[in-house]
């Protein structure tokens, strides 16, 4: 597939997508049953053939493009930045930030902040165990790329985050699917309890550093919208108060990831059972 | 009953009293197995809790640990071995 999206280009390669996701329609009911979940429960709609089909082709075609990110294809793309003033200004303090996202849409897309004629140095955590192949896929097409991938876990991985932080550069941290090992916090996300990873906030604390959300959402087509938007400026929380404080965050990333969720729903790409009450 | 019934050395003593003391732990420091793993299955801590015992390491010690070391995962992997590594590292 890879070897297709370079020699044939985006658009045939793009065609390759449609038999993918008609057989994906048929052999996932996990993903089935978690995508219908999701957009009952996040615009109040039932998932139809249609709509899992249209999300399916989202997700394999945010897979697809990264090849081209990687390699540094941003021309194929029109890439509109929104909020770009929120990275600004968590750099400005120049203890380098954290971009919070979630596996919505492409975070792949963040790499494009480039075009914007800064060298910014953007490292991003990833739990590569859930997905060699796109490590593979990575150190194949830009092993500079590949080079900024912090393997998810282990003293290292953080000894390597707090390193680029002092750099004053950009760790990218997914904020919404918990690895096995990685402590949570359960708050209600559209209306019901979810249990989300707090190790980015965590981090941010320890560290001081500020977070800045970031959600790169596809719109179909060639299009990309990001988003950047401040979310906390790196202050200590006294020590009783850490706990208050973590809850209190964790439930307005989960609101601001609500938000997100409803302007591209087919861009959700957990495909599990993401709710607690679903786990039985 | 005898005086080193913990079976840990003064430094290993010192180590693991900042360990229970910066993460806040509920145990007794003398009931960290020296060998044992600290991380993961051993006391239930993650990354962010090694990272944070790191900077209070550094902070103690003098002692930088940096991600480029090749030896980083043996010495963050028991008591012992962090203990020995802050020995022969230590500035301060």
């Amino acid at each position: 597939m890879m070897g297709a999206a370079l020699t044939l280009g985006r658009p045939a390669a793009r065609a390759l997508l449609y038999p993918i996701c008609v057989y994906f329609l048929f052999a996932s009911w996990t993903a089935h049953r978690a995508i219908a979940r999701f957009r009952e429960r996040a615009i109040g709609c039932p998932a139809g053939w249609a709509d899992l089909l249209r999300h399916y082709y989202a997700f394999a075609a945010t897979i697809l493009d990264r090849v081209y990110f990687l390699r540094c294809r941003f021309d194929l793309f029109d890439i509109r930045f929104h909020g770009l003033e929120a990275l600004e200004h968590g750099l400005a303090k120049g203890c380098g930030c954290i971009l919070l996202g979630a596996h919505l849409g492409s975070f792949e897309v963040v790499r494009a902040v480039g075009l914007l004629g800064r060298q910014l140095d953007v490292m991003v955590v990833m739990d590569e165990h859930n997905a060699p192949l796109m490590r593979d896929l990575t150190e194949t097409l830009n092993p500079t790329v590949a080079a900024t991938v912090i393997q998810a876990g282990g003293v290292e991985a953080m000894l390597q985050v707090k390193e680029c932080l002092e750099r004053g550069g950009i760790v990218g941290m997914m904020g919404d699917r918990a690895t096995s090992r990685e402590q949570t916090m359960e708050c209600p996300f559209f209306g019901h309890k979810a249990r989300f990873p707090t190790g980015a906030l965590r981090l941010a604390s320890l560290l001081g550093v500020p977070v800045v959300l970031f959600f790169g959402l596809y719109r179909g087509g060639n299009r990309y919208d990001v988003y950047f938007e401040s979310f906390s400026d790196g202050v200590h929380a006294p020590h009783d108060l850490q706990e208050a404080v973590l809850q209190r965050d964790i439930q307005r990333y989960a609101g601001r990831l609500e938000e997100a969720c409803r302007l591209a729903p087919d861009n959700w790409f957990n495909f599990y059972e993401f709710w607690d009450d679903e786990a039985h | 009953m005898g005086q080193d019934q913990s079976g840990l050395s003064s430094i290993e003593q010192e180590l693991a009293e900042l360990i229970v003391r910066t993460l806040k732990l509920k145990i007794h420091p003398m009931s960290i197995e020296p060998e044992a793993p600290l991380f993961g299955e051993g006391l239930g801590l993650d990354s962010i809790d090694a990272l944070e015992l790191s900077l209070a390491i550094s902070q103690t010690y003098g002692y930088q640990l940096k991600s480029s070391d090749p030896e980083i995962k043996a010495i963050f992997s028991s008591l012992r071995a962090l203990a020995k590594a802050i020995e022969k590292n230590r500035t301060k």
